[in-house]
């Protein structure tokens, strides 16, 4: 008998899902999907799909025959694990709004030690506008054909270049000799300027050539400029790439890149975004992020979710394994897991008055759900339901310390974004507040030399001059990095990736 | 709504950081400032200030201590592994783990923020953390921010403010 479609899959949500939740998991995918809103070509299935799934789950008779057919759930245990970790457990009954933050620790089940290998489908879009000549030119060329030589035979890996036009460079194509194509990379030349439109246009058709779940979709962009004018069709091609789990991420070169740009598309499908600060770090980052792509145990994380009444997500971030602010609105896109190591995400939540009657309040509910490409149901779902017991008077209680060391930092970083903002709206006397007390929090915490890059700053602003790009990233991203848990710093990825995969 | 007890900035109920200056705002779980009682009453901030006596019990148990030469006050160094010692003023974002102001640190020439004692494993190192009038390790002056490891009975100088360090 042949296997029959996986509908839970294709809407996201686990077999036993209730029927409400089958109908918000429709509505929801049906929102984003509908041929009225989705105009691009060959669409229609993905939406055609959605809707026979539900016409049959939806249907307590069809959904019972349907349920018959299927195979027995392939795994005894769970294919990931949640660990959650609030700030409370017992919220305080009180006439005010008060904060409530979650931290979500997800992993690969304890015996995954990551033998299986996942295929990549890998495009490399490389900005080549005349800023790029030179040093930042030649290592990012000398890079790629190093990638072209080093990935695996079953790895996909296209190359497309960009300035006001776009090219391919390296098709993507399963069967093709890529070093036949190194004197193609040894040939591309600088000139003209940043349209990232055009390149990232171009590196998502190569991705969906050979798009196929079982691989590892992801589009890595490399850019040293800004763009202008075309920052919203960007956007709406990452949220094309993340309906179906193609991941971008960023990488900027130097100062004049328009970060707080990068940061959003790359959080629209859950990517990373990394600030190079020199030419000779480019081939470090490249092959790290590839190197990280290769390490995936489930891609296309996501948390899908409603909050609970009057419930609202304020913030959400990721700790681990790269540091990234994300969206704060359902399904937000978490990236990939990685084997042998965590997803580690903190949300912060501002909970309405609580009236006396009410024992318990919900945050957010809803699942969580990843693509693993080494099972034969590739779609994984969780249900995740936040909630905290309410009562009047609790006992005071101390904040758990995993959930401080991860809040302590993170303040620093938001402390970083309050300032920018208030020189981007030209708020001097705020800034400078703002600036001066992390200056103050870094020089406590053992980082002088950040610590003074921040003071630079306070004068350049207390003196009526432009914040310098060059300093607002720095300090932006070395905020960030002090994120990043201390053992990464001893962990050289460098040197595993060198030795190839076994 | 809560205040912060550093900025004096609003935050909801529920947050465990000021949005503005950084301060913590829960103090149960590790390294609370500790302020330690001046023999001599009658210095206001002192008794504005949380107080803690010290019984000489806990500072002979504990390994690593500090004596104000001064006073001949001891205070034992435990439940972290950083203590940033400083003197705490007026509007000041962060507060130091041990406050020295009850002791004249002022006059002494210490810093809010002076410097820090890092104990890791056997290792006990003090930075200087850019402090106005320096930190002095058996009387020659320490570069800010470089770790200086300390053995038992070393005489540190916070600015002019003299304290012995005992490392059992």
């Amino acid at each position: 008998m042949p296997i029959p479609p996986d509908y839970y899959a294709m809407l996201g949500v686990p077999r036993d899902a209730s029927p409400e939740e089958i109908r918000r998991a429709y509505h929801q995918a049906a929102l984003r999907l509908h041929p009225d809103v989705n105009t691009e070509v060959g669409e229609t299935e993905l939406f055609l799909d959605i809707q026979r799934a539900f016409e049959v789950l939806a249907d307590p008779e069809l959904r019972a025959k349907y349920d018959k057919q299927l195979p027995p759930v392939e795994r005894e245990r769970p294919p990931f694990e949640i660990y959650l970790l609030y700030s409370r457990n017992i919220l305080p009954v009180i006439n005010e709004p008060q904060l409530v933050y979650a931290l979500v620790n997800i992993s690969p089940p304890g015996s995954e030690a990551g033998s299986e290998y996942a295929p990549l489908n890998v495009c490399l879009v490389l900005d080549r506008s005349t800023s790029m000549q030179g040093e930042r030119m030649d290592t990012v060329k000398n890079t790629a054909i190093e990638l072209v030589r080093q990935l695996q035979p079953g790895d996909i890996l296209s190359i497309v270049t960009f300035s006001d036009r776009a090219e391919v460079i390296v098709p993507s194509d399963r069967r093709v000799d890529r070093s036949a194509f190194e004197t193609k990379i040894q040939m591309i030349s600088t000139g003209g300027s940043t349209e990232i439109f055009r390149g990232l246009e171009a590196g998502y058709q190569e991705i969906r050539v050979n798009y196929q779940r079982k691989y590892i979709n992801h589009i890595v962009l490399l850019t040293d400029g800004r763009t202008y004018g075309d920052e919203a069709n960007c956007m709406k091609i990452a949220d094309q790439a993340a309906v179906r789990g193609i991941g971008i991420s960023c990488l900027g070169i130097g100062e004049e890149w328009n970060d707080v740009f990068l940061d959003q598309l790359a959080a629209r499908t859950g990517g990373t975004c990394t600030y190079i600060a020199r030419s000779s770090d480019i081939r470090r980052f490249l092959k790290e992020k590839i190197l990280g792509l290769s390490r995936t145990y489930a891609d296309h994380v996501r948390f899908d979710f409603h909050l609970g009444k009057d419930v609202e997500l304020r913030y959400a971030f990721r700790l681990a394994p790269d540091i990234a602010p994300l969206e704060t609105s359902s399904p937000i896109q978490l990236g990939n897991l990685q084997k042998g190591s965590t997803l580690s995400i903190v949300l912060e939540f501002l909970v309405p008055p609580i009236p006396e009657q009410v024992n318990r309040v919900a945050l957010a509910t809803g699942q969580i759900v990843m693509d693993i490409p080494s099972l034969s149901t590739p779609t994984a779902v969780s249900r995740l339901r936040l909630f905290r017991e309410a009562r009047t008077n609790p006992a005071p209680e101390p904040a758990p310390t995993g959930m401080l060391n991860a809040l302590s930092r993170l303040t620093l970083y938001r402390i970083q974004e309050h300032a920018s903002q208030e020189i981007s709206r030209g708020n001097v006397e705020s800034a400078t507040k703002y600036l001066n007390n992390l200056a103050t929090n870094l020089f406590a915490q053992g980082h002088p030399e950040l610590a003074r890059s921040v003071l630079q700053e306070v004068e350049r602003v207390q003196d009526g001059q432009k914040v310098s790009e060059e300093g607002k990233k720095r300090i932006k991203y070395g905020t960030r990095a002090l994120l990043l848990p201390a053992s990464a710093d001893a962990f050289s990825p460098l040197e595993i990736f060198e030795e190839g995969e076994a | 709504m809560i205040i912060c007890p550093s900025c004096h900035n609003q935050e909801f109920v529920g947050a465990l950081f000021c949005s503005v200056c950084g301060a913590q705002l829960t103090y149960q779980t590790k390294s609370p400032t500790e302020t330690v009682q001046y023999p001599e009453p009658g210095d206001p901030s002192a008794s504005a200030a949380e107080t803690r006596v010290i019984s000489p019990s806990a500072a002979l148990s504990s390994r690593v201590s500090i004596k104000i030469k001064e006073t001949g006050q001891i205070i034992p160094l435990e439940g972290s592994e950083e203590f940033t010692i400083g003197r705490v003023s007026g509007t000041q974002p962060i507060l130091p783990d041990i406050d020295l102001t009850p002791f004249k640190a002022y006059q002494g020439g210490v810093s809010r923020l002076h410097a820090i004692l890092r104990i890791k494993g056997e290792e006990i190192t003090i930075s200087d953390l850019g402090s106005a009038n320096g930190t002095y390790v058996n009387g020659v002056r320490i570069a800010p921010y470089e770790l200086v490891p300390l053995s038992n009975g070393d005489l540190i100088s916070l600015g002019k403010f003299p304290i012995e360090i005992f490392i059992r």
